[in-house]
């Protein structure tokens, strides 16, 4: 990507290579690092350094921005001047700067989209000396997910819980899981104040049924509507997706979801270095840090790439069935077209894509 | 008047503006399902296949009704076949107690003995093939029309898709386990078991 096209200001340090009109040389110039006049261009949408400068805000969020950038522009300038710190250390910086700095994903053009991948995926390679795969793959046209669950098959064995905290490199420590399987009574219909989510027997238990909740990625979300920062959207495909790094972390979208869908880190995740999952997708499994929601995506890593989501392929029972909506072709419609299907609160006009249904 | 009829533009243009900023929030459909059969109408297919994630398995393509998928080849992973390799002599010879018994690992837990026994499934002259209920040969392969002379309602919604386990990935082509891929046919239940996991906070609490 040319510098002009760039939507955020650069450092370039170290980067002899790469001589760009914005790069400060630190100190040489008056007035600092700050003070370069910035040529945008003639955007349509504002992004990158426009997003995060150009708003109205209050003193004490212009603080903050301002704190947060000159901890890592000094950070940055001591880096480069520094004469013992080595490249690795300056371009970790530079990755720092431009993340510090980059747009909304979701205004990205593709090649921003790659290169905010590549940076992360450099920056674990800097940080931990391992290599990772991470995808920016977008929505495949004539693609919309949807899921298909029997009550009747589900036996509570909690393999799709497993399989799906293991692919989604979710927090180990707090026990993050964004599937519940809910043990519900026989006879008592869908009670989910009577449910046990945290049994403890081996299952299925006598007069017991099973079901499970997650992310029904709606059709008309209303965690999507009320992020104020719109760090949350629906994709083309149906999935409805965090950017993690343009997410507050306010949780208005956890209150705003009528399933208990969203899940927030209230610690630093930790997973341990070997069982990470690195095979990764901006929008899904790749790390998440401490304050930001996350959810399931229905493995966006996988999905896109015509596989079936973790919990699918993980469940014994063949009670989850996972496909592509505008096929009329496929197995999820067959199940909605001749299976008596229903949604969980449907009347709230959700439009859930995600059915259940028994034999 | 010039005044008047300015005013009266500011306000046409604002209802205007309005109409068409509303109407950039809500959708053409009335709900999914709407969208779904409309836009479905225009299926070009797509660019992903599980065809990598197939690789390795054999798999055999079969065709019933309106549905044509693969389910995985059987004959080669059944570990004593073929079964005349040991049964050259007829069953009932066999069973008069001059050999050695065998099937040590195989007890019939399907259904009662009124209903089946091994020969209502086994040739008792062809042990290397399966029998259906009027005496027709049922290859070892295409099991399933074994089981669905019985169980109906479950081969109706597997050739659909809401019976079984998808192999591979949603992307076509379409592969799935066939029957006793998934059950024991000598013991098709499934048993009860501990899950694969509990919250361990949660048990903390308990105690």
């Amino acid at each position: 990507m040319s510098s002009k096209s760039k939507k955020w200001f650069s450092l370039n340090l170290g980067k002899k290579d790469k001589h760009s009109e914005n790069g400060c040389g630190c100190g040489k110039t008056s007035g600092g690092c700050g003070s370069h006049d910035l040529t945008i261009g003639e955007e349509t949408k504002k992004d990158g350094f426009d997003q995060v400068f150009d708003v109205k805000m209050s003193r004490r969020t212009a603080f903050k921005q301002l704190t947060a950038s000159l901890a890592i522009g000094a950070g940055a300038i001591s880096t480069s001047c520094s004469m013992i710190s080595g490249d690795e250390t300056k371009e970790q910086a530079q990755i720092d700067w431009e993340e510090q700095f980059k747009g909304n994903y979701k205004l990205m053009t593709d090649e921003e989209k790659k290169a905010t991948v590549d940076r992360l995926v450099r920056s674990y390679q800097l940080r931990t000396g391992k290599t990772l795969n991470m995808s920016s793959k977008n929505a495949e046209p004539d693609v919309l997910f949807g899921y298909a669950f029997n009550i009747s098959k589900c036996q509570g064995y909690m393999d799709c819980v497993t399989a799906c905290v293991e692919e989604n490199n979710q927090d180990r420590n707090s026990q993050m899981q964004y599937i519940r399987i809910h043990e519900m009574k026989d006879g008592k219909g869908f009670n989910f104040n009577e449910a046990d989510d945290n049994y403890y027997h081996e299952v299925p238990a006598e007069g017991h049924f099973y079901m499970g909740t997650q992310c029904f990625h709606c059709d008309n979300p209303p965690c999507v509507e009320v992020c104020p920062v719109q760090a949350t959207w629906r994709e083309d495909d149906g999935l409805v997706v965090v950017d993690y790094d343009w997410c507050v972390g306010c949780r208005y979208c956890m209150a705003a979801c009528p399933y208990d869908g969203r899940r927030f880190n209230w610690s630093k995740p930790e997973v341990p270095e070997a069982e990470v999952n690195k095979n990764q997708h901006y929008l899904g499994n790749r790390m998440r840090k401490k304050g930001v929601m996350e959810k399931c995506t229905f493995c966006v890593q996988r999905s896109r790439a015509g596989k079936n989501p973790a919990c699918v392929e993980a469940c014994p029972t063949g009670a989850r069935i996972f496909g592509n909506l505008l096929d009329p072709n496929s197995t999820i419609r067959w199940v909605l077209e001749n299976k008596k299907v229903f949604r969980l609160k449907e009347d709230l006009g959700t439009e859930p894509k995600f059915w259940y249904f028994m034999d | 008047m010039h005044m008047n009829s300015f005013k009266w533009f500011v306000f046409a243009a604002a209802f205007v503006l309005c109409f068409l900023s509303c109407k950039q929030h809500h959708d053409e459909y009335h709900g999914v399902m709407d969208k779904i059969e409309a836009e479905g109408k225009q299926y070009h297919g797509v660019s992903v296949s599980s065809e990598d994630y197939l690789q390795g398995i054999e798999m055999i393509e079969i065709t019933e009704g309106d549905h044509t998928f693969l389910i995985p080849e059987r004959k080669s992973h059944i570990k004593s076949f073929k079964c005349t390799e040991c049964h050259t002599k007829p069953l009932k010879e066999l069973q008069k107690g001059l050999y050695k018994k065998a099937h040590w690992d195989i007890e019939l837990d399907h259904a009662n003995s009124n209903t089946m026994n091994c020969i209502t499934c086994h040739d008792a002259n062809n042990m290397d093939a399966l029998r259906s209920l009027t005496g027709n040969n049922i290859d070892f392969n295409r099991s399933y029309n074994l089981c669905n002379q019985c169980h109906t309602k479950q081969f109706e919604d597997w050739k659909g898709g809401a019976h079984g386990k998808r192999i591979g990935g949603w992307a076509p082509p379409r592969a799935a386990m066939t029957c006793v891929n998934c059950h024991n046919p000598h013991k098709p239940h499934f048993e009860s078991r501990w899950p694969a996991r509990y919250n361990t906070q949660k048990v903390k609490e308990r105690e």
